[in-house]
């Protein structure tokens, strides 16, 4: 007996709106997106008991292992420049959290290096947000 | 005379769409690596500007807290950190006025700042507002 023979469909994936996908993606993401400004910065967090969770503020200060001074993620010479820095970009922002300032340092710093700076973003205008690591119970 | 009449050749335009979601999804990957999504612990430190600290200077004798090399004292009475911590804690600072909750701290010599960090979440966790007072400046910031 003669069977009929099988029609074989072309199979296609539809790929017409990948781009647009995409793009909402992509649309997305430069929305949500921060990008890491210090990278370039090693720090090793302090502990202690009494942190929580905290919102990211736009404006950071950093102090490397080194003692370098960060001021959002660039270099800076002294804490006089510091002052400076954080009061020019207080200014340019608004809202509740224009004042913020996320605060990071390394724990095996000395209070030479990082009382000046604390110093300095108290003298701008600033409210310091120090940032740590919950300290584990042992 | 040429006749202008004649019909123009209809090219049929195409812009080329083939590659554009490969592009877009290199966008995709570019964002991804380069956007930070951590997410990070911490406190709100209060901490006057030198014009400030001088004012509230003027009010009453404040609670201290004196970091001097490995050292700890509150109110000059040696203590570790959970005494410290309990000893803020019964100040009851958050019920006072603004004036009253300034706990001054002291330093001297070598201090980390792992113990500064310990020290300065006590005092924000008391609801305190803290006062730097810096041995060799010896005056408040």
């Amino acid at each position: 007996m003669k069977m009929p023979k099988r029609r074989v469909r072309p199979i296609t994936v539809p790929t017409t709106s990948m781009g647009d996908i995409a793009f909402l993606l992509i649309i997305f993401f430069m929305v949500c997106s921060d990008f890491v400004k210090e990278s370039n910065v090693k720090w090793t967090k302090a502990t202690a008991p009494d942190v929580h969770k905290i919102e990211k503020s736009r404006i950071s200060v950093a102090i490397d292992k080194d003692g370098e001074i960060y001021l959002q993620g660039r270099r800076l010479p002294d804490p006089d420049a510091l002052e400076a820095g954080v009061a020019a970009l207080m200014q340019l922002r608004s809202g509740p959290d224009a004042k913020l300032i996320m605060f990071k340092c390394d724990r095996g710093v000395d209070k030479s290096v990082f009382e000046p700076v604390i110093g300095a973003i108290a003298e701008a205008g600033g409210t310091i947000v120090a940032v740590g690591e919950k300290e584990e119970k042992q | 005379m040429r006749s202008f009449g004649r019909q123009r050749e209809q090219r049929e335009t195409t812009v080329p769409m083939d590659s554009i979601s490969d592009i877009a999804f290199l966008l995709i990957i570019f964002f991804i690596l380069a956007t930070s999504i951590q997410r990070f612990a911490g406190f709100h430190a209060e901490i006057p500007a030198a014009e400030r600290a001088q004012e509230t200077e003027k009010t009453e004798k404040m609670p201290s807290v004196i970091l001097r090399g490995g050292a700890l004292m509150l109110n000059d009475e040696p203590v570790d950190m959970p005494q410290l911590r309990a000893g803020l804690l019964a100040l009851q600072l958050p019920s006072k006025p603004e004036g009253q909750r300034v706990v001054v701290v002291e330093t001297s010599g070598s201090v980390p700042y792992q113990t500064y960090f310990e020290v300065m979440s006590a005092i924000s966790n008391a609801g305190g507002i803290m006062g730097i007072l810096s041995e060799e400046e010896g005056a408040k910031k």
